[in-house]
């Protein structure tokens, strides 16, 4: 389906973002949001708010030919929280290394075979091992195989996947180098676990969209926001759903940049909701990306996200006293006082202090009264909470800062040349942006912007985001292989001489294989991460080691320049 | 801390820097044992934290070197940056952040000595040597034992520490006589008044993990006790693997780990080792979950079936080695007193030193002081010669502690020297002030 002006209505994209505690809609035609709409997230079923939210921008547009319908949705993150998600048959081919029997999230059946640092195999796998890991796992319906280094050997993980399908023929095998192209199998094997453990749960939530979506007579292609900020169409989100971890932070952020236009200063964002604030750093314009995956339930995966850091403070959070210490956050017990809620908070506080116009200006300075010390105004009280909530939040930014100069550089040069990160901007969204940012701005004595609509950032982020896609290429020139992890390939190097700028043309041509399968539309790409190291056996240069790893850059969709799919 | 990590690990591995491109230390070097550590998984462990590297400064250098005719035209960038891991180590034990560290960084450093001509045996600067001043000066930390490990004798860090008796230096090595530098023998034991307290034990080709493990447990964890060191450092080579391509012994990733289990060091600083396939992977993920306190137990090499199995006669050897470094150990006092008495007011000595990497010769004369009062100040008479150079200096060296007669001395000699103008360079490296002065 390529897009074709005027036929889906006025080029309306719908995004929607689900929060903890409210499901925020926008549509977007041509950069600019056309409506919105906040809802109650309903967590226990959450096709409802979706479908509360679809209701009414059908109604507000008058249209049901949207471009797209993009969901950041917290159905994965809370299937694994809750507990929600299926046993899985873990079979690991570990070889020789860390024990990591005890640090999985579920006990893993172990297999044989060993795939070494240069992707050679140095202890074939045993068909009969696995057939007793059918039976050891007979009551599982969905299967994981991850091994050490399969990113640089797919083989082992392929072989083990056919003989478990041969057996049982499970429901759905994930495999660790297919869900994370990247070094490290701890985190493969934890992503990859996950990502069998809620396929069954966001399967179900998928087609249930899909089928309302249908008998609504909207006929929009669904997307998935990613934690990287990217999207992902939902029929291939089904087979990578613990991609849709942590979009929340990653939706909002893309959502800035799409409302930054094209600032490119360095900075933070701050986006300042209900409980939390969440921190990103930018760089040039664009957010600094984690070094490593996200966490989830304690357990590092290989989801790529942005550098981000959440600090339990909002504008629904509490301020109280407890042992004569002013605190704020980060309970929250409801609303403002202002809007009806029960206790005093930040908002009340920003309110009383006049830096903001919401809800009722009377009971806001009530509340400070409430929390006042003896002789104390309310505006005095006032002031305190919010420097209070101000030095909270700058703490965070400066350990967020702090751990950025900490990340470790494995080159001279970089270390001697490093440069500092420098604050220059602020850009605030979320609903308690525009109290808060200012202060907060000032504190830092650095320049603020506050984009007009921030409160909606998350679901105008997720109704822009770019759809995205990225694949690991290694090289080995002396051994005359190349992998795609992602793909789960490994074939012979073209005759010849290979370079590295060979490298990323060869990794172009599989991304573009990979978009137009996922039926994606291939932007502008970035290398993400290339290394080129000689190998020198003996005193002779044998071959090169190449490493790329390339991606459809994430970001905002250009209208009508960019095709979706 | 109550909640100290249990290591930190400052993991540098010079992506970019090489001595030249088909150098055994060359950017490959540490590639692989990268590939390990990250598919492992270990800078994951909630027991590792992971250190950038800081960058020393020259003054951290000279605290050790003297270079001639400077060190900073001696050396690179990276052995700002390799020094500087050692330090970060240092400082995240020093201030309980951690409970032991690691330095896995290079370039390494112990075959450096206190004068620097160039580079020898891969080395330029010694990186422990530069850390345990700085430990010293920054923390005023006392008692250092040193252990290194490294297949090859550690003769810079024996030379910078060798008039120190609150240094013990322990090397195991594979013997003099088959393997560079060919030095680090019994009889090398520090000059008179720190007779001892430098400790060579040099092994057979073939030592396994048994051999080795018998002079760990019967020889050095003994003499770490008696010496009571604040501080153990381990210069962790790991040319002892049986693959190594420049050694000939037979220690595997489980004897590495075994040790660095046993040995407890606070802090370690990689030194050589060029297996960079097939030994520094596992022996690097062996050492780092020994010293995290993990289970190391499944850290086997894939080809372990080439480690060669220990002869009888190098285990019979490796017993009287032990035995007789026992005795010495027992009658180093003994040993002391006759060398003081021997040498009376100054003890000297002269020897030529090879750099490897660039071909120099050098001429080294040493004195130094016998002092009852203090250790003594030292004056260096050094000529090196290559094809492309020929440089002199007269350099003295005043130790922490002087006494003022060994200050005034020192200053007396060189400016002396300088009036007669022998030589090209003349410096006075002030330990007292933290100081290295050309005059």
């Amino acid at each position: 389906m390529g897009f074709i002006p005027g036929k889906r209505g006025d080029n309306m994209f719908l995004g929607l973002d689900i929060g903890g505690t409210f499901t925020d809609g926008v549509v977007v035609a041509d950069g600019k949001i056309v409506t919105m709409v906040k809802t109650p997230t309903t967590k226990e079923n959450l096709l409802q708010c979706i479908l509360t939210v679809v209701d009414k921008m059908v109604e507000d547009t008058g249209s049901k030919a949207f471009e797209r319908i993009a969901l950041s949705t917290t159905i994965v993150t809370n299937a694994i929280v809750e507990g929600n998600i299926d046993q899985v048959g873990l079979c690991i081919m570990p070889g020789p290394g860390m024990n990591i029997n005890d640090i999985l999230p579920v006990a893993p059946y172990i297999l044989s075979g060993y795939i070494d640092h240069r992707g050679r195999e140095m202890a074939q796998p045993n068909k009969e091992e696995v057939l007793s890991a059918c039976r050891h796992f007979s009551s599982c319906d969905v299967f994981v195989v991850s091994g050490k280094f399969a990113v640089r050997n797919p083989c082992f993980e392929l072989a083990v996947t056919d003989w478990i399908q041969g057996q049982v023929s499970p429901m759905h095998i994930s495999t660790g180098g297919k869900v994370s192209g990247s070094l490290n199998f701890l985190r493969r094997t934890n992503s990859a676990y996950y990502n069998g453990a809620v396929w069954r749960h966001f399967n179900a939530f998928a087609t249930a969209v899909e089928e309302a979506l249908k008998m609504r007579g909207i006929y929009s292609p669904v997307f998935v926001l990613k934690a990287d900020g990217g999207t992902l169409p939902l029929s291939v989100a089904r087979n990578y759903p613990v991609e849709a971890i942590f979009t929340g932070p990653a939706a909002s952020t893309i959502g800035i940049m799409g409302m930054n236009g094209d600032a490119h200063v360095s900075g933070i964002s701050l986006d300042i909701g209900g409980t939390t604030t969440d921190i990103a750093l930018w760089q040039k314009g664009r957010p600094v990306l984690a070094k490593e995956g996200a966490a989830v339930a304690g357990h590092g995966t290989g989801v790529q996200g942005f550098r981000l850091k959440s600090v339990g403070i909002g504008g629904d959070s509490l301020a109280f006293w407890e042992n004569h210490v002013l605190k704020v956050g980060p309970m929250r017990h409801g609303p403002a006082m202002a809007a009806g809620g029960p206790k005093p908070t930040v908002t009340d506080a920003m309110v009383a202090a006049g830096f903001i116009d919401f809800g009722d200006r009377a009971l806001a300075v009530k509340a400070m009264k409430l929390l006042a010390l003896q002789g104390q105004s309310p505006e005095e009280m006032a002031s305190q909470v919010l420097d209070k909530a101000v030095n909270g939040i700058c703490q965070s930014i400066a350990n967020l800062l702090d751990e950025q100069a900490a990340e470790p550089l494995y080159h001279v040069e970089e270390i001697i040349f490093e440069t500092k990160f420098v604050l220059e901007n602020i850009i605030g969204v979320g609903g308690g942006a525009a109290g808060l940012v200012p202060l907060v701005a000032k504190k830092l004595g650095i320049s603020y912007t506050l984009p007009e609509n921030g409160r909606v950032a998350n679901a105008f982020g997720a109704a822009v985001a770019r759809p995205t896609l990225d694949i690991t290429l290694r090289a080995d020139t002396a051994e005359g292989y190349y992998t795609v992890a992602e793909l789960g390939i490994k074939n012979r190097l073209p005759r010849g001489k290979f370079s590295l700028q060979n490298a990323y043309e060869l990794a172009e041509k599989h991304l573009a294989e990979l978009a137009q399968k996922n039926g994606i539309f291939i932007g502008e790409t970035q290398i993400i991460q290339s290394e080129e190291f000689n190998m020198v056996r003996g005193f002779t240069t044998v071959g090169k080691i190449m490493t790329c790893r390339l991606q459809v850059k994430p970001g905002v969709l250009q209208y009508g320049k960019e095709e979706l799919c | 801390m109550l909640n100290a990590q249990r290591l930190g690990l400052v993991f540098f591995p010079a992506f970019d820097w090489a001595i030249s491109p088909t150098h055994p230390e060359r950017e490959e070097r540490l590639l692989y044992t990268r590939d390990q550590i990250v598919e492992e998984g270990l800078l994951d462990m909630p027991a590792i934290r992971e250190y950038k590297p800081k960058i020393a400064t020259i003054q951290d250098i000279e605290r050790v070197h003297v270079g001639v005719p400077d060190i900073a035209s001696l050396i690179t960038n990276a052995h700002l940056v390799s020094a500087g891991g050692a330090i970060a180590a240092a400082d995240a034990v020093m201030k309980k952040e951690v409970q032991r560290a690691f330095a896995l960084v290079r370039p390494p450093g112990h075959h450096a000595m206190r004068i620097v001509h160039g580079t020898r045996g891969f080395c330029t600067i010694n990186m422990e040597a530069i850390m345990i001043e700085y430990l010293r000066k920054t923390y005023g930390i006392g008692k250092v034992a040193i252990v290194d490990t490294d297949v090859h004798h550690g003769d810079g860090t024996q030379d910078v520490f060798y008039h120190d008796p609150n240094t013990l230096f322990i090397s195991f090595h594979q013997d003099g006589r088959t393997l560079y530098p060919g030095t680090g023998f019994t009889n090398e034991m520090g000059s008179p008044n720190a007779l001892g307290t430098t400790l060579n034990i040099p092994l057979p080709p073939g030592t396994t993990d048994r051999g080795l493990h018998e002079v760990l447990d019967h020889l050095i964890m003994p003499i770490l006790g008696d010496f009571k060191p604040d501080i153990i450092i381990n210069s962790a080579g790991q040319d002892n693997h049986y693959s190594d391509p420049l050694a000939n012994m037979a220690i595997t990733a489980q004897g590495y780990a075994r040790l660095a289990d046993t040995l407890k060091a606070d802090i370690a600083v990689l030194e050589g080792g060029y297996s960079i396939e097939d030994a520094l992977p596992y022996v690097n993920v062996g050492i780092v979950l020994a010293m995290a306190g993990m289970d190391y137990s499944k850290v086997i090499e894939p080809n372990i079936a080439d480690c060669p199995s220990q002869t009888s006669s190098v285990t019979h050897y490796i017993k009287d080695v032990i035995k007789e470094r026992q005795d010495m150990w027992g009658k180093k006092e003994k040993l002391q007193r006759e060398a003081i008495m021997k040498h009376g007011e100054f003890w000297q000595t002269e020897r030529s030193i090879y750099y490897d990497d660039e071909g120099i010769n050098e001429l080294q004369k040493e004195r130094i002081r016998l002092c009852p009062h203090c250790s003594g100040y030292v004056i260096i008479e050094t000529k090196a010669r290559s094809s492309l150079h020929y440089k002199t200096a007269y350099i003295g060296m005043i130790p922490q502690m002087a006494c003022p007669a060994c200050l005034k001395a020192a200053y007396d000699m060189v400016h002396k020297a300088k009036k007669q103008g022998n030589y090209q360079h003349y410096m006075v490296q002030n330990k007292q002030e933290d100081r290295l002065e050309k005059l």
